[in-house]
């Protein structure tokens, strides 16, 4: 695990964080934010993974 | 669900599709492919490796206020079940709703046993879950 600490606490606020996306759904390039899936009043989950094409 | 699934990796936005193109397995993914080439957002996180330059494997679950709930990480080479991630998920949102109760360690679905903290259930869980 990396030493720096995490900028995120359970029980905390999460700060904004943007993201650049490949949506399979349009086929298309775009971005997500937490800010945009909060006003529309959906939980996020995050799911990190180390590298595409690869495996597990 | 009401939930926004994201994936993220440093790979590209481009090798996200790529990848989405070649791997039959991904076939039926509708979920949105994050792109986090720089680790900004892992480094938030604290899921970045810096020599690898890769994120680990975690999983966080934050609801519509912005608000951490919760956080799971492993290392590289054992990956996560996607029922446990959902257990979860469904945990929480069934506690957001009610929060004077609790999901013990063998919920799993709505409608299973839950706790409601309090002094008059001290001691005495296993009558509370086995009654």
């Amino acid at each position: 695990m990396s030493d720096a600490p995490s900028g995120v606490q359970l029980g905390q606020p999460v700060p904004n964080f943007e993201l650049a996306t490949y949506d399979p759904v349009k086929n298309d390039f775009g971005s997500v934010s937490l800010e945009q899936i909060k006003s529309e009043g959906k939980w996020t989950i995050l799911f990190f993974y180390p590298a595409d094409f690869t495996f597990v | 669900m009401g939930a926004e699934l994201v994936t993220v990796s440093t790979d590209t936005q481009f090798v996200h599709l790529a990848w989405k193109e070649h791997e039959k397995s991904l076939e039926n993914v509708q979920y949105q492919m994050g792109a986090d080439p720089s680790g900004a957002v892992s480094r938030l996180f604290g899921v970045y490796v810096d020599g690898a330059g890769l994120a680990l494997r975690g999983t966080f679950i934050i609801n519509p206020e912005g608000t951490l709930l919760s956080s799971d990480v492993s290392f590289f080479n054992v990956g996560r079940n996607i029922d446990e991630l959902m257990r979860k998920f469904k945990a929480n949102l069934y506690v957001a709703k009610k929060e004077a109760e609790a999901c013990p360690a063998q919920w799993k679905d709505d409608g299973d046993k839950t706790l409601t903290p309090g002094p008059g259930l001290v001691g005495k869980v296993h009558e509370a879950l086995t009654k």
